[in-house]
């Protein structure tokens, strides 16, 4: 298991586990970002928001916001 | 005639702006929730002898307790003031976005579900059957697009059915997923059916489950200390919202097993989403997106400004016909320099207001938008806005009412309003025309040191009224970073777009001319001198400049200060007519109609003003209220008169704090 930012660009995983405050969780979960779902890493350099694609849809995510977003990374 | 009301319900970019402007076109009203920083937006039609009023609710991802607009978009639905709710979703992203039917479900009103956007779906090759969704949920399914006006009928169809027989969301299915997770049902059982009217137990069970503090503070005086602290306990083993959300997923996949057939893809940036996102060009991309727009928007603000200046051209001969026909002078200068004049600046408002609606509406639409956010996102995120911000910033250096105008598209009522106040601290185009004028009669090659100062303090005054308003309008525990989607880019919607900027221009200049006539009416009243320098703004000029000395004005400076809020460009004529023995009014509403300024004026300031004086001036004009546009505009996009003038206290407090700093540290150096 990895921290999503860990990931290079044009990987794909899929997310293993959640953690942070309630607020946290019930944000990321209600944008589709749930354990068992397929994300593709589209950007993700320096100190700007990650990009993401899962679920039909690309996503920003605050750097901050992606530390408790713990990942499995498949192999296409 | 019989009413009904519908509710919009659905999450960002699900299209629910697009429809509700279909629907009620310019029958619209927007306003606040009462006592709440959130905007609410009502309209209504007819269809069919029958009279529908629309809810239009704050859109967000889900229906927890994050922010405010969530807690009040549940708890007005719970309300039973809607008769149904028209829950939209994103047919291109159909599993995603049905995340706000699945959190809506248990909530107890009548509702069916658009599958907006099938035009997007059907070009990336998604078939989806919405008969089959249909039986599985138990309420009007419909495909649907709303930007196409002419699918509407099926649209009234599907609400009429919803209306008629109350349709309500089949929960069987999803009640079963959520029996899978351990505490549940027993949480379940614990809380009777009606605990929370409105809400079903099952709804108050998950949301507990997540640790909703709103639901579970309201749980806690409906069932009791004893109850609930057993709730809590079982709650503790659940694993919160990362298993109902999983539930909820789950039951989306049950829903649309089979119904719907999508081709693999693989995504890519597109090119312009590679420029966008780029760490070296992202913020030059962004800023000169935004210049180009600012200069795009004065192509269609010019036939509206043209008709401005056209009313001050027939200023002349009408007032000289109500001459002619002896009317008294007061009459016929309060037709001429309050009246007129001011539907002359109402026009030129109206032309840049329509211009910066449009062009930054088109960004909005077609999702440009959303990339100034993801690329400003840090940076602004600091003062506690959204990345879109940076875009009124930068309007406001041409022109603060453009920038107020513009800060529309910021879909938080508080930071829109934090985004406009600080927007004032950006100096106007006006203001650019006299700073480096006056620094340089006063400070020749020294006058660029004095630019540099300005925008250092602009940076400054920023930062320090981000802090002053920041806590009141963006509470600090709703800050956070940014989880959004990026939409794909849309065509912009040529009809809709027009309709909605029209609406808006027209709304604006109802609600603008009454404070522009207000304050225009008020300033010549107080600068009113049948005779010689006799108005009152002369008098009370004169009686307080031992205070005003103190800030580094002589009273000639201060008045002009006085009329450099209502308009900047009358500053300069109105310090020429006093130090010349001029009158007041005339001088502005002259210079403000450009005229130019005395030739003697460069050795006419020499003589009368001291250097130290000449900076003080320049910080309070500079940092004072932009001008009255610039206030009404304000005042029609925060739509609240309390917050508006606070701001206005604010800057006039502010312009002569720095005006005395300029002034002593003036006083230090010559
Ligand atoms: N092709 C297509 N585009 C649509 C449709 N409905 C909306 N759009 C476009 O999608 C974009 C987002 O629509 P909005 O109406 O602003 O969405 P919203 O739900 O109000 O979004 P927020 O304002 O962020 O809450 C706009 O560019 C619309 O023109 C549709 O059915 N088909």
């Amino acid at each position: 298991m990895k921290e999503l930012s860990g990931l290079p660009v044009d990987s794909t995983c899929v997310i293993a586990s959640l953690d942070g405050d309630q607020r946290f969780i019930s944000r990321i979960t209600s944008i589709g970002l749930t354990p068992g779902c397929r994300v593709n890493v589209i950007k993700n350099d320096g100190n700007r928001p990650m990009l993401i694609y899962s679920r039909d849809t690309m996503i920003a995510l605050n750097r901050n916001e992606c530390k408790g977003i713990m990942v499995k990374e498949v192999t296409a | 005639m019989s009413t009904a009301t519908i509710a919009l319900l659905g999450q960002p970019n699900s299209g629910k702006s697009t429809l509700f402007n279909a629907l009620t076109g310019l029958r619209q009203h927007v306003g606040n929730w009462p006592g709440k920083t959130v905007e609410k937006k009502e309209g209504s039609f007819t269809h069919n002898g029958m009279e529908y009023r629309v809810a239009d609710l704050p859109g967000s991802y889900s229906l927890s307790a994050n922010s405010d607009e969530e807690v009040i978009t549940r708890d007005y639905i719970a309300s039973g003031d809607a008769d149904v709710v028209c829950i939209l979703a994103d047919s291109s992203q159909l599993q995603r976005s049905l995340f706000m039917l699945a959190d809506y479900a248990g909530i107890d009103v009548p509702c069916f579900l658009l599958l907006n956007m099938s035009d997007v779906a059907k070009d990336q090759g998604k078939t989806i059957d919405a008969k089959a969704i249909e039986e599985r949920l138990g309420i009007p399914v419909i495909p649907f697009s709303a930007t196409d006006t002419r699918s509407y009928d099926v649209f009234y169809e599907a609400m009429g059915r919803a209306i008629n027989n109350k349709t309500r969301l089949n929960l069987n299915d999803l009640k079963k997923q959520y029996e899978s997770i351990k505490g549940y049902q027993e949480i379940c059982d614990l809380i009777p059916e009606n605990a929370l009217p409105g809400y079903s137990s099952m709804w108050a069970a998950v949301k507990v489950i997540e640790g909703d503090r709103v639901v579970s503070a309201k749980l806690k005086n409906a069932v009791g200390a004893e109850t609930f602290a057993k709730i809590e306990e079982i709650k503790k083993n659940t694993q919160g919202a990362v298993a109902t959300g999983g539930c909820k997923f789950a039951w989306i996949d049950d829903v649309l097993d089979k119904a719907v057939v999508s081709g693999e893809k693989k995504v890519t940036l597109s090119r312009l989403d590679r420029i966008y996102t780029s760490r070296v060009w992202g913020k030059p991309a962004v800023i000169l997106t935004v210049l180009l727009g600012l200069i795009a928007s004065f192509i269609p603000a010019l036939p509206l400004m043209g008709v401005g200046s056209a009313v001050i051209a027939i200023k002349e001969p009408v007032m000289n016909a109500l001459y002619s026909a002896g009317c008294p002078e007061v009459i016929v200068l309060v037709i001429g320099d309050v009246i007129i004049q001011s539907f002359s600046y109402i026009f030129k408002m109206l032309g840049f207001v329509f211009g910066v609606t449009l062009v930054f509406g088109l960004l909005e639409e077609a999702g440009v938008m959303a990339r100034i956010s993801y690329v400003f996102d840090n940076t602004m995120g600091k003062l506690g806005l959204q990345g879109k911000s940076v875009m009124p910033f930068l309007v406001s250096f041409g022109c603060t009412m453009g920038g107020a105008a513009g800060a529309r598209v910021i879909d938080n009522w508080g930071q829109k309003v934090l985004t406009i106040a600080l927007a004032w601290a950006v100096p106007c185009g006006a203001a650019w025309a006299t700073i480096p004028m006056l620094a340089s009669i006063f400070f020749g090659p020294g006058a660029v040191g004095v630019i540099v100062a300005i925008l250092l303090t602009m940076l400054v005054h920023m930062w320090i009224t981000a802090k002053v308003f920041g806590g009141k309008l963006v509470k600090v525990e709703d800050r956070y970073g940014m989880i959004m989607e990026l939409p794909p880019y849309h065509k912009p919607k040529w009809g809709s777009l027009f309709r909605y900027v029209f609406g808006r221009t027209k709304e604006t200049f109802v609600r603008v001319t009454k404070v522009i006539l207000l304050v225009c009416g008020l300033f010549w009243l107080l600068s009113y001198s049948p005779s010689g320098n006799t108005s009152v703004l002369y008098r009370i000029g004169v009686a307080i400049e031992p205070v005003t000395r103190f800030f580094g004005m002589p009273w000639q400076l201060f008045l002009s200060y006085i009329a450099s809020a209502v308009g900047k460009e009358g500053a300069i004529g109105v310090i020429s007519a006093l130090y010349n023995g001029g009158s007041l009014g005339t001088a502005f509403v002259d210079s403000m109609n450009g005229a130019a300024r005395a030739a003697n004026f460069n050795e006419m300031m020499l003589a009368n003003v001291t250097k130290p004086e000449a900076l003080a001036f320049i910080f309070a004009m500079t940092f004072n209220m932009p001008c009255v546009v610039a206030l009404a505009a304000t005042y029609q996009e925060t739509h609240s008169a309390k917050w508006t003038a606070r701001i206005v206290l604010y800057y006039t407090v502010m312009s002569l704090i720095l005006a005395f700093i300029a002034y002593h540290i003036g006083l230090l150096i010559w």
